[in-house]
């Protein structure tokens, strides 16, 4: 057998593997079975990621919030111009965004030639290697898993290696223009199309990533026509002009058409996500107003934001990881009696500290239920924000026999507990 | 009596990395439920440090967001003379690293020389101490000698003659994994845990507060505070146990 063909037989090897594990882990009632299908795709075929990439067109979108949501938009736009040939494209729509839950989706569609892969931000480097993307989405960086993370520069530090790396034969990066972090990572791209979102979440970027003077941060005032800025006390780095902006709920392009984005998931920040994944769309060959038709389908990506029925009681799931991601989600949460669900487990982050970086004490006045394995540091949170809460650790019983309409947020545990719990 | 308190969050955007503005919420609060009158001054980098406080508080942070701490400390000065007046500090991680004589960071193991009110040390540790501490306050007796945090740091800590440990180590890593944790002298207290430490363990905040205020505090009873360390003692017993 020449090179070529043992290398292919030994990935269908390991895909076939694969798919018998993937299927004795779901009949054994473990998820969906996608995570151990990739492990044991990657165990038998370490190299079957990078060939799973071949001769496919690949769209990436990396983050620390908005991921999910985000790959969901792009993906919906492209489905909407490919029409009838919508299964040329492949996308991990569960959010399995390590090495192997990315092989695993990847392998499910292995005739798809068109790719929208959500990454984790430790993976974009691989990706960026091994699949030369098209085009790459980068989002936002805030404090997230710190046990796990300790340094978020680090990750900035990492995208922009491997784009220097990459150099002309690297994506086209689509960049949220409010982000320091992310703009001293996209400027190592060949190209740059930049996202102005008026993100207001500056706590995780009070020094230059370049060279670590104070960054000034102008607040915005819109009555005197000033949006908000950031620039560099010490060297040149500043926030560079939008492409794409968001302007008072609307996107406006590059040709400065306002579209109304008329989104089916709520939320101010997901019309940033939508702007990006807008721009993503454009540069993939996609018309805005045909990938608008096709963003506007998406209504609960991976479970977030979609009802479900737990008994009597209805629930809206809302995901919340972060400080950052909290202070989007909690303003969506209006419902009388809201659910807060935590946990630790390696996926929320094993350190709950960031629990007194959420501001708790906007729910004062609300009847709020602590919940999750962590629903006691939780209690004490809000004990000092002076909310009064009960606290129900058993998730089936937090959730049971409300009579109104409940609004829950939880970490990614209990979110994914949940999803299965409801059938979302 | 003078019922007001002042608590003095220092620089945020460079040491809150971790939740620990929780502390001066935990303090706030505990002031206002026994009647005083608490005052938080949150200051950043260029804005003058009053000397005027009564608790200074420092969090964690990364390494160039400590360097730029400590340069925008040394200039203002307001600190030590807050110190020198008898104000209470409690330090937390780099905030503890960088109340020490030195500390190291980067990969050039650079050394940066700390404000020097508490005699310690700090280097680039063999590995990252990361994962919940219990350590045994040094002097305390009955459930307020257990204090329980999360530590994450990467530098360890060596003390000098001057300062007295905090706690002994019973689970985790401390300064260095020579079973001392934390470091005092006079009313600087340094310390690695995170948790917040005075959300987990409501008998160092009122501790602090007897120190800024020149007598003891007594104890306020809130069972989800007592519930909590119960569970977080228990449960990091059994895991420890069971990794034995």
């Amino acid at each position: 057998m020449s090179a070529m063909s043992i290398s292919t037989a030994r990935l269908s090897a390991a895909t076939y593997a694969g798919r018998l594990a993937g299927a004795a882990s779901r009949m054994a009632g473990r998820g969906t079975g996608a995570s151990i299908r990739g492990k044991v795709m990657l165990k038998l075929d370490p190299r079957a990621l990078g060939k799973l990439l071949v001769d496919k067109r690949i769209a990436i979108v990396s983050g620390t919030n908005g991921k999910t949501t985000t790959t969901h938009f792009l993906a919906a736009a492209l489905r909407e111009s490919l029409g009838p040939e919508a299964d040329r494209l492949v996308h991990n729509a569960d959010g399995a965004n390590l090495h192997h839950g990315l092989a695993s989706a990847l392998s499910e569609h292995p005739e798809a030639d068109i790719a929208i892969l959500e990454s984790d931000e430790r993976v974009v480097g691989d990706l960026i290697k091994l699949g030369r993307p098209e085009v790459l989405v980068l989002l936002n960086f805030s404090r997230d898993q710190l046990d796990r993370h300790h340094e978020i520069k680090s990750l900035g530090r990492s995208w922009r290696a491997a784009l220097s790396a990459a150099g002309t034969d690297g994506p086209v990066v689509v960049a949220n223009a409010d982000e320091p972090l992310v703009v001293w990572a996209a400027l190592a791209a060949k190209e740059v199309v930049w996202v102005d979102t008026s993100t207001t979440w500056t706590q995780d970027s009070s020094l230059c990533p370049e060279c670590d003077a104070n960054l000034i941060r102008v607040q915005p005032d819109p009555r005197a026509g000033q949006d908000a800025d950031w620039y560099c006390s010490g060297c040149g780095l500043a926030r560079p002009k939008g492409d794409y902006r968001v302007e008072s709920g609307t996107i406006v392009d590059r040709t400065q058409h306002v579209w109304d984005p008329q989104l089916g998931v709520p939320g101010r920040f997901n019309i940033n996500n939508a702007a990006c994944a807008l721009a993503a769309a454009e540069l993939m060959g996609v018309e805005p107003r045909t990938a608008l038709i096709g963003m506007r389908k998406v209504t609960s990506p991976a479970g977030r934001f979609a009802t479900a029925q737990f008994g009597t009681t209805t629930a809206r799931l809302l995901l919340a990881k972060n400080p950052a991601g909290w202070a989007e989600a909690l303003p969506l949460a209006q419902s009388a009696t809201v659910v807060l669900a935590i946990d630790s487990a390696a996926a929320d982050g094993r350190d709950v500290s960031w629990l007194w970086d959420v501001d708790y004490e906007r729910l004062a006045g609300r009847t709020v239920i602590a919940t999750g394995r962590r629903a006691q540091d939780l209690a004490v949170r809000l004990r000092y924000a002076e909310v009064d809460y009960r606290c129900i650790p058993d998730l089936a019983d937090a959730l049971a026999g409300h009579p109104e309409p409940v609004d829950v947020i939880a970490t990614y545990t209990p979110f994914q507990r949940l999803r299965k719990m409801g059938r979302v | 009596m003078n019922k007001r308190v002042e608590v003095v969050l220092i620089y945020q955007s460079l040491l809150g990395l971790y939740g620990d503005r929780g502390n001066a919420t935990v303090l706030m609060r505990r002031l206002a439920w026994r009647g005083y009158e608490p005052v938080l001054t949150a200051v950043e980098p260029g804005q003058p440090l009053p000397d005027t406080g009564d608790v200074y508080l420092l969090g964690g942070g990364e390494d160039a967001a400590q360097v730029s701490a400590v340069r925008a400390l040394k200039t203002d000065g307001g600190l030590y003379r807050a110190v020198d007046r008898g104000a209470a500090v409690l330090a937390v991680c780099a905030g503890y690293q960088i109340v020490g004589n030195n500390f190291t960071v980067g990969y050039q193991d650079e050394v940066i020389s700390g404000l020097g009110l508490l005699d310690v040390t700090t280097t680039r540790g063999p590995v990252r101490a990361v994962g919940e501490i219990i350590s045994r306050w040094n002097g305390r007796d009955g459930n307020d000698q257990w204090l329980t945090g999360f530590e994450n740091h990467g530098g360890y800590t060596r003390l000098g003659r001057g300062v007295k440990p905090l706690a002994t180590v019973e689970i985790g890593v401390g300064n260095c994994n020579d079973g001392t944790e934390g470091a005092v002298a006079g009313t600087v207290i340094g310390t690695y845990p995170h948790g917040p430490i005075l959300a987990r363990n409501p008998a160092l905040a009122d501790h602090i507060l007897g120190l800024a205020l020149g007598h003891e505090l007594a104890p306020l009873e809130h069972s989800e505070i007592n519930k909590l360390r119960r569970q977080r003692l228990a449960r990091v017993r059994r895991s420890y146990a069971r990794s034995r």
